[in-house]
């Protein structure tokens, strides 16, 4: 039934999100043409065509924060009317599982967010590429950035590392999301002002046990010396991957303690 | 055999408020049962614990001798009293989707109730009339062959000709092994059907009786019955 529920969940998202994204590349399309006259015409030759391709540059910098951002606000909004909304009667009486249905929101929702994500970065490599001058100078930069980080001795699996952590924090970010909202249904009225209440919650006890354990860190390993950066990005990976390995088991329990144990559609 | 539905002790309260008032109930399978009762009197909460919608705050309630999961999921067909379904989907992709999670659809009943009512099936739920939406929900609720059917006020604000349709898709497409269980407070339209009733006042179930029973004993229709039991 996992299947099913993703089919479906990705049917009901892919048309909204596919023209979200498509957007993103029509305007990475128009700003690459204004990057190409920018480069053509000189940066010191300020005239009406370059003060053209700077509002073009400034939309498609625009268009890829709304795309971002409208992305996670149409993910909540889906996960909120599919699961507590009118079509929660449909979702909360099909012969599935509760973890069935939490996972495939989750799986498909991740999905998303990862497809905008590289969507994004490749819609601004293509961009720079197209300019010889930004891309050389960008490429300059990312060099000094690795260098300095002394991310020449770190090691593939750091990297690899990396990545799952990444992944990771994604899901707890968006099972954090789904549990506020949840946590929310537990009350008889104001229901949303409820999950609001909780994710600000959530989010002043995430920043409290971080400072924490930077604290802790700083005072006793002195781990955050900066004079070894090879060897700190060597390890950040492992807090990253453990804080959010505990907080989706957190979050993932108290979805599904709600969604088994306490469903309340009004 | 067991009861399809078993009600033991049933209460929910919201706060102060009491919705459902410790409810002992049983509905035998093969019957057309009414659950009758005004505005406000419990009747969509108890619907709503049976299909696992509301959890209830004491006592339990037993569908095939099985608390509210998933496999009582698979044996009741559920109509709401709300729209449930996603407006961008056509209507072939609803039947397509009822087939895909329920093992007992019949998608050869469906189109064939959907053609009677000239429902096209490439078209979008978005598109079509109130009216229309509640009649498609109403097929693949009763395209299903299940142990139990609850529909919840299925003939509350529609127009007289709409309610004789429902009536009569109900009544011709159920699995007549399973029961109904139709909550309404309509009483005058659905009196015909209905075997047996169950009246509910307050959270309290204060009848339950088979219709027939009412009509010899009380000498009055059950819509009469049921107006000097509710008068104000």
């Amino acid at each position: 039934m996992l299947g099913k529920l993703m089919k479906y969940e990705w049917k009901a998202t892919w048309k909204l999100l596919v023209s979200a994204n498509a957007l993103t590349w029509l305007m990475t399309i128009i700003a690459w043409f204004m990057v190409k006259i920018l480069d053509r015409t000189g940066y010191s030759d300020f005239e009406m065509m370059d003060f053209m391709a700077v509002m073009v540059l400034l939309t498609y910098v625009l268009s890829m924060f709304a795309v971002s951002v409208g992305t996670g606000i149409y993910l909540i909004y889906r996960f909120y009317t599919s699961t507590y909304g009118d079509q929660g009667y449909l979702l909360h009486t099909l012969p599935v599982d509760t973890h069935h249905i939490i996972i495939a929101k989750l799986l498909v929702s991740a999905a998303w967010e990862l497809i905008n994500i590289v969507s994004i970065y490749l819609s601004v490599i293509f961009l720079f590429a197209s300019s010889s001058e930004i891309f050389d100078s960008m490429m300059r930069g990312m060099k000094d950035a690795i260098k300095y980080m002394g991310a020449e001795k770190i090691t593939a699996f750091t990297v690899i590392m990396t990545l799952v952590a990444f992944l990771f924090s994604m899901f707890a970010k968006l099972l954090k999301v789904g549990a506020c909202i949840s946590l929310g249904q537990l009350s008889s009225n104001h229901k949303l002002m409820l999950s609001f209440a909780w994710y600000i919650a959530i989010y002043v006890v995430e920043q409290i046990i971080q400072g924490m354990y930077f604290a802790i860190q700083i005072a006793f390993h002195k781990r955050l010396s900066y004079m070894d950066h090879a060897s700190y990005f060597d390890h950040q990976w492992e807090t990253v991957l453990i804080g959010g390995i505990i907080s989706c088991v957190v979050f993932y329990l108290l979805t599904w303690y709600v969604m088994s144990r306490k469903l309340n559609l009004d | 055999m067991a009861p399809v539905v078993q009600c033991m002790g049933l209460t929910k309260t919201y706060g102060r408020k009491i919705a459902l008032n410790q409810i002992y109930l049983n509905l035998e399978r093969g019957r057309i049962i009414g659950l009758l009762g005004p505005n406000g009197s419990g009747k969509t909460t108890l619907i709503k614990i049976m299909n696992g919608l509301l959890r209830p705050t004491a006592g339990e309630v037993l569908i095939n001798g099985q608390r509210p999961g998933v496999d009582t999921k698979l044996r009741i067909s559920y109509l709401p009293e709300r729209t449930y379904l996603q407006p961008g989907m056509k209507v072939v992709e609803l039947v397509q989707y009822f087939q895909d999670f329920y093992p007992d659809f019949r998608m050869d009943r469906a189109y064939d109730m959907l053609a009677r009512l000239q429902i096209p099936p490439q078209e979008r739920l978005k598109n079509l009339s109130k009216g229309t939406k509640e009649k498609v929900q109403l097929i693949m609720v009763m395209s299903r062959d299940a142990d139990l059917y609850i529909l919840d006020e299925p003939i509350a604000g529609v127009d007289p000709a709409a309610r004789d349709y429902i009536l009569h898709t109900i009544v011709n497409n159920y699995n007549h092994c399973g029961s109904i269980l139709l909550s309404t407070h309509l009483i005058s339209d659905v009196e015909n059907i209905l075997d047996e009733v169950v009246f509910i006042k307050y959270g309290s179930i204060v009848l339950q009786a088979g219709a027939e029973q009412i009509r010899q004993n009380e000498h009055k229709s059950v819509d009469q019955f049921f107006r000097e039991v509710f008068a104000c």
